[in-house]
């Protein structure tokens, strides 16, 4: 079964009830059908997170459809969508739901222990040790038919070695519009990605 | 052999997920370590298997009993047993003092009058011999408040120790110790493991590996990493780290 399929997904925010304005839009369309770990990366304000919330069904998609392991998450239960997929903030975990919904009308999660995990930039620090024990977690997760996605903002050479170390693919977000790269060359060949990386790709030895 | 398991517990307060499909177990005569990042859920994870909070889904059993949801009078009574990271001593009554309410004689006993108490000899014995396995026999007639913060750390283990337990629960034994007081703690954690089973919360990372027969790592209210301190530092990236160095 498919892993995770992303069809025709839309978000946009307008300026307001009155003013139909739209401010921002995220535009995305991908299917994942192995399990697998995901590098997702963009600017900031690019609509990583609202990409992650609108997966993980914690925040309503303008239009188009989430679907984990064949279930469309935004007809789950509220209190179920947890059981297909988890959004890892850095170092808490808080989950809040809401749909216009009753739980009552909407469908039981058929997964216990989710498929696809979101890890929203983990706090990643060379000192104590527990970038390599984070690492082993996901490396797991995936040998246990997982999704893993890993969103990172790199601004240390080392977060790049972590995501080419562990990434078998990537997606990058920019201005509302995601790209998927099937691996770490192309994420660097790809140019908004190679701008956005800019001085720490260039001083990169193993780009060279 | 295991004398402790926790089975996919699940906890959460309101909307934050404090532990999420935990399990656990502990060995027989072994010490077994926790860490974590702060706020990954280390305590709450204390505070459910020892009872003080129940899990919303899980199983948690004892030699074999299953425990879920038991009061924590009820299963403090079973044999298990802990220390809070903040001290919880009666300062102004003396070392044995503290041990001797602690201990399951005396409390059985039908007068609450502390004074007669030591009149018994039996009991005074049983308080000092506790107070001897964690190295404060000599100071049983000083009062609690005039011990030094280590000794104060090794009394409160004693007062643990005193109601006979099987299995002992430390949440952050080295918080507020110096690095001498530090040491001295871990030489009397190294006596007592022939005798106990221990289960220790540690963010000091150095005394954790140094005594542990394993370890369980939690971040995200999950277990991300287990194994023994060697299994653990031979991961690239922890020998990268100051954890690295403590090998």
């Amino acid at each position: 079964m498919t892993m995770l399929e992303v069809q025709g997904l839309e978000k946009v925010y307008r300026k307001g009830w009155l003013d139909r304005t739209p401010t921002f839009r995220l535009a995305a369309d991908f299917t994942i059908e192995a399990p697998a770990i995901v590098g997702m990366m963009g600017p900031n304000g690019s609509g990583k997170t609202t990409l992650f919330e609108l997966i993980t069904g914690s925040n309503r998609p303008s239009a188009g459809r989430v679907t984990v392991q064949g279930q469309d998450i935004h007809k789950v239960r509220t209190d179920e969508r947890d059981r297909l997929a988890i959004h890892y903030h850095q170092s808490y975990q808080v989950r809040h739901f809401r749909s216009l919904v009753p739980n009552l009308l909407l469908r039981k999660a058929a997964s216990d222990y989710p498929m696809v995990h979101l890890f929203d930039e983990p706090q990643f620090n060379t000192q104590d040790g527990y970038i390599g024990f984070m690492l082993a977690f996901f490396r797991r997760l995936r040998a246990e038919g997982r999704l893993v996605f890993l969103c990172v903002h790199p601004n240390e050479r080392f977060h790049l070695e972590i995501l080419q170390e562990i990434c078998e693919q990537f997606i990058f977000v920019h201005k509302g519009t995601v790209t998927e790269l099937p691996d770490y060359p192309t994420l660097l060949a790809h140019p908004p990605a190679r701008a956005y990386l800019g001085g720490l790709v260039e001083r990169a030895p193993s780009s060279e | 052999m295991t004398l402790f398991a926790a089975e996919a517990i699940h906890k959460r307060f309101g909307a934050r997920v404090v532990l999420e499909n935990i399990s656990l177990g502990f060995e027989r005569d072994r010490v077994h370590g926790i860490m974590g990042p702060n706020g990954a859920g280390k305590t709450t994870c204390f505070n459910v298997l020892t009872g003080r909070h129940a899990p919303d889904r899980g199983r948690i059993t004892f030699d074999g009993r299953d425990i879920t949801g038991l009061a924590p009078q009820r299963i403090a009574r079973l044999g298990i047993a802990r220390s809070f990271q903040i001290m919880n001593l009666f300062d102004d009554t003396l070392v044995i003092e503290n041990v001797l309410l602690a201990l399951p004689a005396f409390r059985g006993r039908r007068t609450s009058v502390l004074g007669k108490v030591f009149e018994d000899a039996g009991l005074t014995d049983a308080a000092l011999a506790v107070l001897d396995l964690v190295g404060l026999a000599d100071r049983a007639w000083e009062k609690a408040a005039a011990l030094p913060y280590g000794d104060r750390r090794a009394l409160e283990i004693a007062v643990a120790l005193a109601a006979e337990p099987r299995i002992l629960f430390l949440d952050e034994p080295t918080s507020g110790l110096g690095a001498e007081a530090t040491q001295g703690l871990a030489r009397l954690l190294d006596r007592l493991r022939q005798r106990y089973t221990i289960v220790i919360i540690e963010h000091d990372m150095r005394f954790l590996f140094g005594l542990a027969d394993r370890i369980s790592v939690i971040h995200w209210g999950q277990v991300i990493a287990e194994g023994t301190p060697a299994e653990l530092m031979a991961d690239k990236w922890v020998k990268r780290s100051a954890l690295g160095e403590v090998a």
